[in-house]
């Protein structure tokens, strides 16, 4: 009897070390700052488990009665504890009041079970030997959750189930206990059952945990999740509200299908319907086929090169159906022709020339992208452009990063460009700014294709009016051995998230 | 069989650790370019197989680094091509040699040109020839991208590598006396690049104290400015300020414009020069030729490589010129010719390691290493996603005498670099054993000229740059300082001196 009544404080240590880790660590997860999560945690655990030692003074009769309770309700709270804090981050705003009192709650549990145990079994042996064995399990017990519990738990059940798991093992405790001490017990029938109960609830929720992890995510990122990749070049996340698609890349918004029309027609027919015979198009960028959309609208064009890095993007925005629906299968057009490759070094050797240009890429975020803002690469670009060739550059907002948004069109400008600037309003953006370029006068188109939700010829001139807050700044132009746009983009959009 | 409890113990750990270490990739790699061999023959005054043709020309440019590849930029510039360039390796360009892999090209040393001031008419030249410099602009892509250096020092990285966090006002202080007193020195016009044009008797006093001695009378004990002097005598002398001539120090400082557009760079580094010159005189150019004789005779001088006896009228000794008493008859010893040992390696990374968050950099140095850091050959690609790429890593063995450091170089095996090197970089890239998959080592015994105390205004090396005879020098070694700029200055300037010989004769 003595070895297992001293496995049963093994596995109880185990318990109360994993319900302590599943709390730091999901802590850690939803709301960052880990070092701090996994100190207090720690903290009003083990002053819980103090209080929990302070109060067995006052269990006096039926100490084995009570310790099976106790098991039971640890093996509940612990057991339920990770889906319940991950409910609680998902639909309250009282994560952190249920984070403690989940904490103190096991604590006081856990803090009541050695003391129980070691008066449970006084009289089986001496003093100083219930002491030795019973805090040498106890610590055994702590080191192999400790150990199991980032090796195997996290990786092969992840937290929830985890808790779940050990709630199990708690609940097994229990019913063992009535087993081992049966002689000392009254009530074993109730005891029992309940002990079943609580084993079949956790069981249940084991099977069952999968759908209790994903309610709780879909609610933490507000929208379904519909997509989610890590490609070889970027995080692509694809999310759904009602009618509401959104793309995110490296968790920057790419588009909303809601009002993505209104910038991808300001985007192309600004510059496009002011081409008097165009042929040919170049697309540097622009992965989701939205642009090509608005492209196809031309009948007399006979091909569009889109150039993006990442071909599990083309390929997602060639075959998934939501967003062929958006882009109304622009990749499947025959006039159609995707190269997957580096922008800078296919412009550099590429030999084509093109009517239209439209450079589409994602803000300049980082040293690689502002590669792509450079006098060097519109420098490269403009020698594709055709004697009638223009060409139109995404240039973020002049309202949020107005020095980036003038220091690109000073880029271009000193690349030996004419520049016009322009700009639209986005409401999933805010307002949002293009500028055109070319080697002659812009002339604004005076006919647009039919259909258009947006641009029409009567509003085109105002969106070259650029009001005071948005008005040209002197800025420099960014050059591969400057970069100042990169620099000059972290501040502006620094200074506007606070 | 007994297992005792220390073998026990042992066997037990072991297999501990075997579970705990993260695998590791195997790391390939060897000594690159080593030319200890050939260079060991010449100096034991090995017997060599009497000659077997003879070939005539009128010049002949003994070593394919930058100054004879000048030479013969400028012969043929001036429509000169009856001449023959003679390179010991198999590998023309000297320390301006590249490799490539399927990732890239990178260099083996020598990495940048500094933007030329307006004294570097040779090279604005040879830039202007090259494409680099057009109608008074540097070309964009050649201009080192942003961002360019950055130091890691207490923990953290910031930018540029004069250090500039936790600094006292001590600190501060002594940083701007140094900046105003070279500032006054960049003034007077003495310190120019090249060396020669600025150079008088003046500021004489700066060549007779060590860099650091001069530093101490400057009131200039601060530690931090102190690692940064050392650097900079590292990483453009090979040697530490105490070795390092005061002049030569100050000429450091003072001899550039404080430039803002950055230094001229490519992914092979000077590689990429070498490279455009060899498209313009490589067919002058064979390799694999080791001088081991030069003789002046009665019509002109003989040069003796392999079996061959190239019997010509002027030859430029572009190699380095420690070399002359060894291959030229009765050339006497020379005294003022101190070389720094080197160490480069290149590293293959088959993704980029944990950088605690900065973006890659073009250079990168850690303070407190007695190395001199790594430059990442990707850094000038046009590309936007690099998950590939190759470092090349730099060590001028300046610690000990540079006799110690050469024995250095030659005792210990690949593998103890390899673990150097390594052990280096684990200091801030703690998983970079899980990113390098190569490692070639290429060491030189002789890398530099060291300007040590005394030499910027030996007597040894004002004889040599008159350039008088037959027999031309043209080392970047006259100069005492190992420079792109001088190299190219002493070919440019031999290969003019020949030329009008030639036309004089004729």
């Amino acid at each position: 009897m003595g070895i297992l009544l001293f496995i049963s404080v093994l596995l109880v240590a185990a318990c109360g070390l994993i319900y302590e880790l599943v709390a730091g660590t999901l802590a850690s997860y939803l709301v960052g700052d880990s070092v701090f999560q996994f100190s207090t945690i720690i903290g009003t655990y083990l002053f819980a488990m103090g209080i929990g030692s302070a109060l067995s003074r006052y269990l006096n009769r039926g100490l084995v009665y009570r310790f099976v309770w106790i098991e039971l309700l640890l093996g509940v709270i612990g057991g339920f504890s990770s889906a319940l804090l991950m409910m609680a981050f998902a639909f309250t705003q009282g994560f952190e009041l249920i984070l403690y009192g989940l904490v103190i709650v096991m604590g006081v549990l856990v803090g009541l079970e050695i003391p129980l145990l070691m008066r449970i079994v006084r009289d089986r042996y001496e003093f100083r030997d219930v002491i030795a064995h019973v805090l040498t399990f106890d610590y055994l017990g702590a080191l192999g959750a400790s150990l199991l519990f980032p090796i195997l738990l996290v990786p092969r059940l992840g937290l929830v189930r985890s808790a779940m798991l050990f709630g199990l093992v708690n609940a097994g405790v229990a019913l063992w206990t009535t087993y081992l001490f049966s002689a000392q017990l009254s009530g074993k029938r109730v005891l029992r059952i309940a002990c079943l109960v609580v084993l079949c609830a956790l069981g249940i929720g084991m099977a069952d945990a999968r759908r209790i992890t994903a309610t709780a995510e879909d609610n933490i990122y507000a929208d379904d999740i519909i997509f989610a990749r890590d490609t070889r070049y970027q995080h692509l996340v694809l999310t759904r509200f009602k009618d509401d698609l959104r793309l995110f890349l490296n968790s920057h918004l790419q588009f909303s299908s809601r009002d993505e029309y209104r910038y991808h027609e300001a985007l192309i027919h600004p510059g496009l319907a002011a081409v008097p015979v165009p042929h040919r198009v170049l697309v540097l960028g622009g992965g989701d086929g939205l642009a090509v959309r608005e492209i196809l609208k031309y009948p007399q064009i006979e091909g569009i090169t889109l150039v993006d890095l990442d071909p599990e993007m083309t390929k997602l925005f060639s075959t998934h159906p939501m967003l062929t629906k958006l882009n109304d299968k622009s990749f499947l057009s025959p006039r159609v022709h995707v190269v997957n490759a580096d922008a800078f070094p296919w412009v550099d050797s590429n030999t084509d020339s093109f009517d239209f240009i439209v450079i589409d890429f994602p803000d300049p975020t980082n040293y690689s992208l502002g590669k792509l803002y450079t006098t060097a690469f519109y420098r490269a670009a403009a020698r594709h452009l055709s004697a009638q060739g223009l060409m139109v550059v995404q240039s973020t907002s002049p309202m949020f990063a107005r020095d980036s948004f003038w220091c690109i069109a000073q880029t271009l400008k000193q690349s030996g460009l004419q520049t016009y600037p322009y700009h639209v309003y986005v409401p999933s953006f805010g307002e949002w700014g293009f500028v055109l370029a070319s080697t002659h006068e812009y002339i604004p188109p005076t006919s647009l294709p039919s259909g258009l939700r947006f641009i029409n010829v009567e509003g085109l001139p105002a969106l070259f009016q650029f009001p005071p807050d948005m008005a040209p700044l002197p800025m420099p132009p960014n050059q591969l051995n400057s970069q100042v746009l990169v620099r000059t983009y972290e501040i502006d959009w620094k200074d506007i998230s606070h | 069989m007994k297992v005792g409890r220390r073998k026990f113990l042992r066997a037990g750990s072991a297999a501990f650790l075997g579970l705990s270490l993260k695998t590791d990739r195997p790391i390939a790699g060897s000594f690159v370019n080593d030319s200890f061999q050939m260079g060991h023959l010449i100096r034991d005054r090995s017997t060599f197989p009497p000659p077997k043709r003879i070939e005539k020309f009128p010049v002949v440019i003994v070593g394919g680094g930058i100054a004879g590849l000048s030479a013969a930029w400028r012969l043929r510039k001036r429509g000169f091509t009856d001449f023959v360039l003679l390179e010991m390796n198999p590998q023309a360009g000297g320390n301006a040699r590249w490799g490539e892999n399927e990732i890239t090209a990178y260099p083996w040393a020598a990495h940048y040109v500094p933007v030329p001031g307006p004294k570097a008419e040779y090279v604005r030249e040879l830039f202007e020839d090259l494409g680099v410099l057009k109608n008074g602009q540097w070309e964009e892509r050649n201009l080192c991208f942003a961002p360019q250096e950055r130091l890691f020092l207490y923990g953290r990285w910031q930018d540029g590598l004069e250090p500039a966090i936790g600094l006292t006002q001590n600190d501060r202080d002594q940083f701007q006396h140094l900046e105003d007193l070279f500032a006054k020195f960049r003034s007077s016009g003495e310190f120019t690049i090249p060396l020669e044009l600025g150079r008088s008797s003046r500021f004489q006093d700066l060549d007779r104290v060590s860099f650091s001695d001069w530093l101490q009378q400057q009131g200039c004990d601060s530690r931090l400015l102190n690692w940064y002097m050392n650097y900079a005598c590292r990483d453009d002398y090979g040697a530490l300020a105490k070795d390092t001539s005061a002049w030569a120090g100050v000429h450091y400082f003072s001899s550039r414009e404080a430039e803002e557009k950055g230094p001229l760079t490519w992914p092979e580094g000077n590689g990429w020069i070498t490279r455009r010159l060899l498209e313009r005189v490589g067919e002058n150019v064979r390799t694999n030729q080791m001088v081991h004789r030069i003789a002046e005779t009665k019509r002109g001088v003989s040069v003796f490589a392999g079996d061959t006896e190239f019997q010509s009228e002027f030859v430029i000794f572009a190699a380095p010129t420690f070399l002359a008493p060894y291959l030229i008859e009765g050339f006497p010893r020379l005294h003022d010719f101190v070389y720094s040992p080197w160490l480069t390696a290149n590293l293959t990374l088959e993704r980029l390691p944990d950088s605690r968050g900065a973006e890659p950099t073009w250079d990168t140095v850690f303070l407190d290493s007695p190395t001199l850091g790594y430059v990442d050959a990707t850094h000038q690609s046009l590309r936007t996603h690099i998950d590939r790429t190759v470092w090349t890593f730099y060590w001028a063995l300046a610690e000990g005498s540079p006799a110690q450091d050469r024995q250095l170089l030659l005792d210990k095996d690949w593998n103890y670099w390899k673990e150097a090197i390594l052990r280096d970089l684990e200091r801030v890239h703690s998983d970079i054993r899980q990113c390098v998959s190569r490692l070639d080592v290429m060491r030189m015994g002789h890398a530099m000229i060291r300007p040590s105390v005394g030499s910027v205004f030996s007597e040894e090396r004002r004889r040599l740059i008159r350039r008088d005879g037959r027999l031309l020098f043209a080392n970047s070694d006259l100069s005492g300082i190992s420079i792109f700029e001088e190299a190219q200055y002493h070919g440019v300037l031999a290969a003019q001196t020949v030329l009008s010989h030639l036309h004089g004769h004729r």
